[in-house]
């Protein structure tokens, strides 16, 4: 079986969902034998879905509109 | 009576309500499926944004497709059908026995015979479809979203043929005689033997159309979809050109394949994926070997269904339920009720079987849709793979050549390229559009390379001004949102200069080096989201975010909150995809260090 080390290795590509079918078997099975990995493994797929899920950092457009309306202006004043 | 048991639908079921005042009548192929109710529902969702609401295509043209198509199959039940509604649209008896016998000799328009052709092409042999039958449909006059239409609307063709064949509904009307033989029958497709069967290799050319970016933050359907898959399907990124079919065909397809009345979600992803092996459909393939995987099927066992679920370790009655569906979905007309009268000896109830022939019909939909739009990968081919298996179909090129051909893809569909010649052309308007359209991701590259909200505002109006002075020079090469990104970057960068202490964002020596570890150890609560309110929720990742070093942050606010893939963060922040990748790895691990105080398992609800 592998170590947590090389498990932690593979991880990020693991979250990506980029391992192959022979190691994601591998790190499956590392997962059911280690507690460790296994809170590591869940708490970081749930940490990457409240990010996604959060609606994070819109930019209100009552702060979007005046910013255009001002580069539109400054442009149209360039021209005439 | 159709091949199976039906039930009474009650007169005000909202779908009956929906057919019988769209077309005059309530289908007997509705009726045949009464016993789910659930996927009358789904139909009527698809057949409402798909063939009835206005779009880029007319009623009448919706009809011809889908009645070519029907006669084309040989399908008398849908020829009645729809030569009833197109007469009912005001098509004379003429005109629609000149669709029956012979289309080319129709009295149609240049543009409505080029899309006849073209229908039958992608009913007929799927596969065959290339970038040249799409560039046809324009020369002829069509525009993309007509384009995109005709696509749908003969993948709903082959829905409603495949769901006549496998129930077999009474016809609504005396059905006339069809001409025999037609021009041509449809193609048979047979399982694939070889890769070069089932790829179409390096003169593949796809997505066909452009798609316009949806953000998963205003277009709800992709967040949801973004938290079941845990990233964006092509597949449904690519038809953003009609936002309400989109989200329609999401809601049918939810509907039909996650509850777990008839069937279980792992027989349907069988059916789902024996079926467009068949249809030699490399991309569904890919999908549903991937879907299977995350349900707790082996890797192992889904390419061999793929190859030949006859060897796969399913049981003898699951056997049969997919040999019933690959005859179904892939030679219509050999289908008999004998077929129907062998799954029910096998113990299979009504529901299920009607159920399996809805998802054969769902399928034969995809895979019409995935051929006729191009639509690309999203897996490539892991490098174990050997390339002539059928189950590394996902990646139909390897990657060096999936490399180039997404940045010609990138740059072909740029959907901006025609505002883009405008504002070159000193179109202001044009230009205010581009800006509007890419505002939240301009924002947030400023936001996180600044990380403070008031700077990156204030940031916005210098990167734009510098935009519209500089888009002559822009040349095409790369998508503009991608140029537009350079420009944000530079501008924050320039400011970041200003300060003390900058940290770059340039890749370091020690890349690989720069060691973390996780410290917490404690397990998360099953459903850390229920803990805080939405807004909370929002505030707690975004003090987490602005706290990371800015080399993380960025890379992490691109790739899961604006949900680009890490090889277009890479072209955008001029960085390789390993560094994204080690940078977001670790970007993800900080977060996670910040967010678990307020989730683990003895700290429920507690806010700091």
């Amino acid at each position: 079986m592998i170590t947590c080390d090389e498990f932690f290795a593979e991880f990020g590509d693991c979250l990506e969902n980029q391992v192959s079918p022979e190691i994601r078997q591998e790190l499956e099975l590392h997962l059911s034998q280690c507690r460790a990995c296994q809170v590591l493994c869940d708490s970081s797929r749930k940490t990457v879905k409240i990010v996604t899920e959060s609606s994070s950092f819109e930019l209100p457009q009552s702060v979007s509109d005046p910013i255009i309306e001002r580069v539109m202006a400054r442009l149209r004043t360039d021209r005439s | 009576m159709s091949f199976l048991r039906e039930v009474q639908l009650e007169k005000e079921f909202g779908p009956s309500v929906v057919f019988r005042e769209a077309l005059g009548f309530l289908p007997n192929l509705i009726r045949a499926q009464s016993l789910l109710p659930r996927v009358i529902e789904a139909q009527a969702k698809l057949e409402d944004a798909v063939r009835l609401r206005a779009g880029a295509l007319s009623r009448a043209q919706k009809e011809r497709i889908l009645l070519t198509i029907a006669a084309d199959r040989r399908d008398t039940y849908c020829v009645g059908m729809h030569s009833r509604v197109l007469s009912s649209l005001g098509a004379t008896p003429v005109q629609i026995d000149d669709l029956l016998n012979e289309y080319r000799g129709a009295e149609l328009s240049a543009p409505d015979l080029a899309t006849l052709q073209f229908c039958l092409k992608l009913s007929r042999n799927a596969p065959a479809v290339q970038w040249e039958d799409i560039e046809a449909l324009r020369v002829s006059g069509l525009k993309d979203q007509a384009i995109f239409e005709i696509v749908v609307v003969t993948a709903l063709a082959i829905y409603l043929c495949t769901l006549s064949a496998g129930l077999r509904p009474e016809l609504d009307f005396q059905a006339r005689e069809l001409p025999w033989p037609r021009a041509a029958s449809p193609a048979r497709t047979s399982r694939a033997s070889s890769s070069a069967d089932i790829h179409r290799g390096s003169e593949w050319k796809g997505p066909y159309l452009p798609a316009p970016y949806l953000s998963p933050h205003t277009f709800a359907p992709f967040a949801i979809l973004q938290g079941t898959h845990g990233f964006m399907p092509n597949f449904f990124r690519s038809q953003t050109l009609r936002p309400d079919l989109l989200k329609a065909e999401l809601e049918a397809v939810n509907s039909i394949l996650f509850p777990e009345d008839a069937l279980s979600r792992v027989q349907k992803e069988c059916i789902l994926l024996a079926v467009s092996a068949t249809n030699l459909n490399s991309y569904c393939v890919a999908v549903h070997c991937n879907l299977l995987r995350g349900l707790g099927i082996s890797p192992e066992e889904g390419d061999q269904i793929a190859v030949d679920h006859h060897e796969s370790a399913l049981s003898n009655a699951d056997k049969a339920l997919l040999d019933f569906a690959v005859k179904l979905g892939a030679h219509l007309t050999d289908f008999s009720n004998e077929d129907v009268v062998g799954l029910r000896a096998l113990g299979f109830t009504e529901e299920q079987i009607l159920e399996c022939v809805v998802v054969t019909a769902l399928n034969n939909f995809a895979n019409t849709l995935q051929m006729g739009l191009g639509i690309e990968p999203d897996f490539g081919p892991p490098a174990v793979y050997q390339q002539n298996k059928v189950h590394l179909s996902g990646g139909a090129l390897t990657p060096m050549q999936r490399e180039g051909v997404v940045h010609l893809v990138d740059t072909l569909r740029d959907a901006d390229a025609e505002l883009v010649a405008q504002a070159q052309g000193g179109k202001l308007e044009a230009f205010e559009d581009l800006v509007r359209r890419h505002t939240q991701l301009v924002y947030r590259t400023l936001l996180a390379i600044l990380g403070n909200p008031a700077d990156a505002q204030d940031a916005m109006q210098d990167t734009l001004l510098s935009a519209f002075k500089h888009i002559s020079g822009f040349q095409g090469r790369a998508k503009f949102s991608t140029w537009l990104v350079s420009i944000a970057r530079n501008t924050a960068l320039q400011r970041l200069r200003s300060r003390k202490n900058v940290e770059s964002l340039d890749e370091g020596k020690y890349e690989e080096d720069e060691d973390f570890r996780p410290r917490q150890v404690r397990a998360w609560q099953d459903n850390p989201e229920q803990c805080f309110s939405k807004s909370e929720m929002r505030q707690l990742v975004e003090t987490g975010i602005l706290a990371l070093p800015p080399k993380f942050r960025v890379v992490v606010m691109l790739r899961d909150i604006e949900l680009l893939s890490a090889d277009e963060v890479a072209r955008q922040l001029g960085l390789s995809v390993p560094a994204v990748k080690t940078r977001l790895f670790r970007g993800r691990l900080m977060l996670r260090e910040w967010l678990s105080p307020h989730f683990t398992t003895s700290t429920k609800g507690a806010t700091q």
